[in-house]
């Protein structure tokens, strides 16, 4: 009979001891006792009810430490899900938190914990740049801006903006280059891009050349897809159409120029565009000046290898003469461009 | 963070393309030229066999001409398209285009094609009064066309007066 007794006794003190630590004490309280622990899920249970409590949802504590459970779980439990809804949630109560009274002991922690957080979810918005996933890109992105201005709402993001807007549109463009072409609603999205990087950064000289190429290759695109069987009625209003694209295209075309972008490309684009108004003698004058640096670039690089040959003692090489006889039309071609 | 880095600079560097092989004036032309066998008249004795249209000179408009006859016909004609180099080369056709770098040889093209019903395309200011039935100019950056009826009919074609209507100039 005694020995019952005093097993009774021990399984009492055992219970109490692991269920009696919380007798009178908040969810907080035990939340943060699980979180010590690492018990992560049991910390996030008991939180989780902190926050609908009515005497500890008013407390900043409690939604920084809410926003710390979180940022714990997504760190250890979340943090291969590009959308994940723990990051998410943490961001949430700590944007909560920084809207009640007595914010300030939690301040400088919050606003570390919000830069890893919002690093993680410009990272992730960069993974997601692909044609399946770039609309949860733009999704991490705004969250990733919205994270930044709660830390500092003066912080400027455009240079952050404009390099996100310009990838994305890059990777949106990318159908181009496969020959797959793009439909007037993904142009169109693109044109959109490319207008809001330029209302952020006027001379920006990647949305300059791309949106003069978009607004050339949508009025190339109509006049290479009409039929040979248009009557000239239509070929006139074709025509109208196709010029007015052409015209809204080439001060971007002429801004990249200006700014001194991808020098051939654009002079190229230049080039294009003025035959596609029509305007020869312009089409002409800028592909004269494309085939001069052309013209000197090859220039430099024969230049160079004869140099290379000369070191290596092989002068009376056929290689050798062959360089110096190109090297000679050059020099003719270069003095003939610069007449015309 | 640094493949991040890397796979914006990717994006980043991405530029798009123009549409290759777009020769957007050739092909205006191209449409004209087409436009203009159906509202020319060719003699009876011209209406079978090739619609032939010659290029004399280098001009990207005989590309495009060729990608045209892949296609098209004229009426039940199929259409067949020829390279002359030289004037004398210029053998009997319905229509010879004459290019800009042959020009200056205007006249010995009308000499050349006068025992023939041909119509003579060129494209460049005056020549219409050189000899050129139709002669492509370009007003207000648009692709337009002046013609001296005189000089079509002249060689036993009928203008129809649609073409004159849509002509920016009657000569």
């Amino acid at each position: 009979m005694d020995k019952r007794i005093y097993i009774l006794l021990i399984v009492s003190m055992l219970v109490n001891s692991a269920f009696g630590q919380f007798v009178g004490r908040d969810h907080l309280s035990v939340s943060l006792f699980y979180m010590q622990k690492t018990e992560l899920d049991s910390a996030k249970k008991y939180i989780d009810l902190a926050v609908i409590d009515e005497t500890l949802k008013t407390a900043a504590k409690t939604w920084y430490y809410r926003g710390y459970i979180y940022k714990d779980l997504y760190k250890k439990q979340d943090k291969n899900n590009k959308v994940s809804p723990v990051r998410l949630t943490s961001i949430e109560s700590f944007r909560q938190m920084l809207t009640l009274e007595g914010k300030d002991e939690f301040k400088e922690s919050t606003f570390k914990i919000l830069k890893y957080e919002a690093s993680t979810l410009y990272n992730d918005a960069a993974r997601m740049l692909n044609p399946e996933q770039y609309k949860l890109a733009l999704g991490n992105y705004e969250v990733f801006r919205s994270t930044m201005l709660l830390i500092n709402p003066n912080a400027d993001l455009t240079t952050r903006d404009v390099k996100f807007k310009l990838a994305l549109a890059s990777m949106l463009n990318r159908p181009v280059k496969n020959s797959a072409g793009l439909d007037s609603a993904q142009t169109d999205q693109i044109k959109g891009l490319y207008m809001e990087i330029l209302t952020l950064d006027t001379n920006n000289p990647a949305a300059n050349y791309n949106l003069a190429i978009l607004y050339y290759n949508e009025a190339a695109d109509i006049i290479n897809n009409m039929g040979y069987d248009v009557d000239i009625m239509r070929l006139n209003e074709i025509q109208d159409y196709c010029l007015e694209i052409f015209l809204i295209g080439l001060p971007y075309m002429k801004k990249s120029y200006e700014l001194k972008y991808k020098r051939k490309e654009t002079l190229t684009g230049l080039s294009n565009i003025y035959y596609g108004l029509n305007d020869m003698e312009k089409s002409k004058l800028y592909k004269k000046e494309l085939e001069s640096i052309e013209v000197e670039e090859r220039y430099t690089l024969l230049k160079n290898k004869l140099k290379e040959i000369e070191e290596k003692g092989l002068k009376d090489s056929d290689q050798y003469r062959k360089y110096e006889a190109e090297i000679q039309k050059l020099e003719d071609k270069f003095k003939d461009l610069k007449k015309e | 963070m640094k493949k991040i880095v890397i796979i914006l600079i990717s994006l980043l560097i991405l530029n798009s393309g123009f549409k290759i092989g777009v020769d957007t004036n050739s092909k205006m032309k191209a449409i004209f030229i087409m436009n203009f066998t159906k509202l020319i008249e060719w003699p009876a004795s011209y209406r079978e066999g090739n619609f032939i249209v010659g290029v004399i000179g280098d001009s990207p408009l005989y590309a495009e001409l060729v990608k045209m006859a892949k296609t098209k016909k004229v009426a039940n004609q199929p259409l067949e398209i020829k390279r002359f180099s030289t004037v004398n080369d210029i053998s009997k056709c319905h229509i010879i285009f004459v290019s800009e770098n042959k020009s200056q040889e205007i006249n010995s093209v009308v000499k050349k094609v006068k025992p023939n019903s041909t119509l003579i395309i060129t494209t460049k200011q005056g020549l219409v009064d050189k000899g050129s039935g139709i002669n492509f100019i370009v007003k207000n950056n648009r692709q337009k066309f002046e013609l001296n009826k005189q000089n079509v009919e002249r060689y036993k074609l009928k203008v129809s007066s649609n073409l004159e209507a849509l002509a920016f100039t009657v000569k």
